[in-house]
């Protein structure tokens, strides 16, 4: 057996398998255990080509061919890539690292060839790069999956401020190559944008300009970690709306109603508005404000009902409702048109039957809802708060959420008719957008004979003030002495 | 679990009114007669508590639940 000096520069390498000093470590001891016990040059050779042979085929993932396309037509960027990949030594892959180019990422998803998801894996951030672990369902030599993304503030306005007449033009800035851990063998990146009105572009060859879609690429042999930069300055005159907060309120009601609420407060984050703001031009042109936000449609549920639009003001006058058979169309116009830089904040609220979203077994009960509701068409939210006002007397509450949410301390709420206060779950989530929309479900127990609660409650102290009148009728409060005796 | 049925409230929200309508009318019945019978007492003396007090408690539970049948009715989900 190798003695303690071999143990030494055994256990002096790093533990990476793909470096070579190790590999001659590995290599100086079998020779030297080899020699001891044959000691024929034959079997030396035999081990040493062996061994180089493994070292050569030794694991290695390479992307045969990454699709890119990306949608820059509103705010949000949506990156969709089709990767195919491969191990060289035919190794069943299992594991793939994903590295995110873009910062602020909102969304990801990844699905396999047969529409199956892929379950994804945070990794620690590493020198600012956010990766993630892909694990396949199926491990195979050869592996092609779509990786979707959606990331918000990537898509900056240039230059910054714009007059009321003015187009909006905004830059792109990402990455030229697809930034990936693995050599890739071919690839091409396909750009969509907003309009043909194409200021300038990276100009690597091969890259073609058809009206609104750029397509770069093929590119050959890209090592890995390529750091190509991709710029495109184009027109993009869809209003770049961000909302800032957002609270989302759901009060339950076991008499049959959920209330939902929805304090919104956004801001125009494209292009500021340079100069002054002329109502005249901007009702007379066409062409002024166009990057302006004059009105949008919120969807709500189908069934809801009571809708309200306010602010601090009172009413907001200017709204439309159209009911369709699957939902509620809001068309909604803010008090005046939302121009770089401005803000707006309104309260939108209605009530929806609990029948739509509450299950019920015995005293357990569990709701299950949207986290987040369509606000506009491709909306960016930075931070959004939710608050579950359960009702007076629910207890073993759970939750499950269908992403990873930070969880507020739970809170107590007295409205009508309280006495204890109801349990309030909150819990918040930072850069959300439309593929957020899906349901939590909350559990938790109540029992029924609490309902009675309420009523009894008013019905108590009505017979309060009874009974103090009965007791007050009874008492003699006369100064003097009543003349007339019976 | 997963074979919790759908929750309906216990009382159809379509009966809210007529049911706050009803219930306030028998209240304000009982709260009528319960301060006739108080005031049109002759004697001080007669032994009219157990029936006052009852008088009231009728009117007090109709009265209760009239009133949060209204509340909701008005679309104050308590």
């Amino acid at each position: 057996m190798p003695k303690s000096g071999e143990r030494a520069t055994l256990a002096k390498p790093a533990p990476n398998v793909l470096k070579l000093p190790y590999r001659f470590d590995i290599l100086l001891k079998y020779v030297s255990k080899f020699e001891l016990k044959m000691g024929t040059n034959f079997v030396i050779y035999l081990a040493l080509g062996a061994l180089l042979c493994l070292s050569k085929v030794q694991a290695e993932i390479v992307n045969l061919n990454v699709e890119r396309s990306l949608d820059l037509t509103s705010q949000l960027v949506r990156a969709t890539t089709k990767i195919s990949t491969e191990d060289t030594a035919g190794k069943p892959i299992s594991e793939y690292v994903f590295f995110v180019d873009e910062p602020s990422l909102a969304y990801i998803s990844v699905k396999d060839n047969a529409d199956k998801n892929v379950q994804i894996r945070k990794n620690e951030l590493a020198k600012g790069e956010e990766s993630y672990t892909l694990t396949f369902p199926k491990a195979a030599a050869k592996q092609t999956f779509v990786v979707e993304t959606v990331s918000s503030k990537n898509i900056l306005p240039h230059p910054l401020e714009i007059r009321q007449n003015d187009k909006q033009f905004v830059k792109y800035i990402g990455h030229l190559h697809f930034y990936s851990k693995y050599k890739t063998n071919s690839q091409k990146t396909s750009a969509k944008l907003s309009s043909s009105n194409i200021l300038s572009h990276t100009q690597v060859k091969p890259f073609s300009v058809a009206s609104t879609k750029i397509t770069f690429g093929p590119y050959e042999n890209v090592e890995a970690f390529s750091l190509e930069p991709l710029v495109i300055h184009y027109e993009n005159s869809s209003p770049f709306v961000t909302v800032n907060s957002l609270e989302r309120t759901l009060e339950i009601s076991h008499w049959g109603n959920i209330a939902v609420k929805e304090s919104i407060q956004m801001t125009h984050t494209g292009a500021k508005l340079k100069g002054s703001f002329s109502r005249y031009d901007f009702q007379k042109e066409a062409r002024s404000g166009q990057s302006a936000l004059k009105s949008y449609k919120t969807y709500l549920p189908a069934s809801a009902s009571g809708v309200y639009y306010r602010d601090t003001n009172g009413n907001i006058s200017t709204s439309n409702m159209n009911s369709g058979r699957d939902f509620i169309e809001l068309e909604l116009r803010p008090r005046f048109p939302l121009f770089g830089g401005w803000k707006t904040q309104y309260t939108l609220g209605y009530n929806v039957p609990s029948y739509e979203y509450m299950f019920s077994d015995g005293n357990k009960y569990q709701l299950k809802m949207h986290l987040i509701d369509h606000i506009y068409d491709n909306m960016a939210i930075d931070e959004a708060t939710i608050k579950i006002i359960l009702p007076e007397g629910s207890s073993d509450i759970k939750l499950s959420t269908p992403y990873t949410i930070s969880r507020l301390p739970n809170e107590l709420v007295h409205t009508y008719l309280d006495t204890t206060g109801r349990p309030v779950i909150s819990f918040s989530k930072s850069n959300l957008v439309e593929s957020h929309i899906s349901d939590f479900t909350l559990y938790y127990s109540f029992s029924k004979i609490s309902l009675l609660q309420e009523p009894l409650l008013v019905s108590g102290f009505i017979y309060i003030i009874f009974v103090f009148t009965i007791v007050f009728l009874r008492l003699d409060f006369s100064i003097t002495s009543h003349s007339h005796k019976e | 679990m997963e074979v919790m049925k759908r929750y309906v409230s216990p009382v159809n929200p379509a009966v809210f009114p007529h049911l706050a309508t009803v219930l306030l009318i028998i209240g304000t019945f009982f709260t009528a007669w319960f301060f006739i019978f108080v005031v049109s007492r002759k004697n001080s003396k007669e032994s009219t508590l157990i029936k006052e007090l009852l008088i009231s408690l009728c009117a007090s539970i109709f009265l209760g639940f009239g009133i949060v049948f209204l509340l909701l009715t008005v679309g104050i989900y308590v």
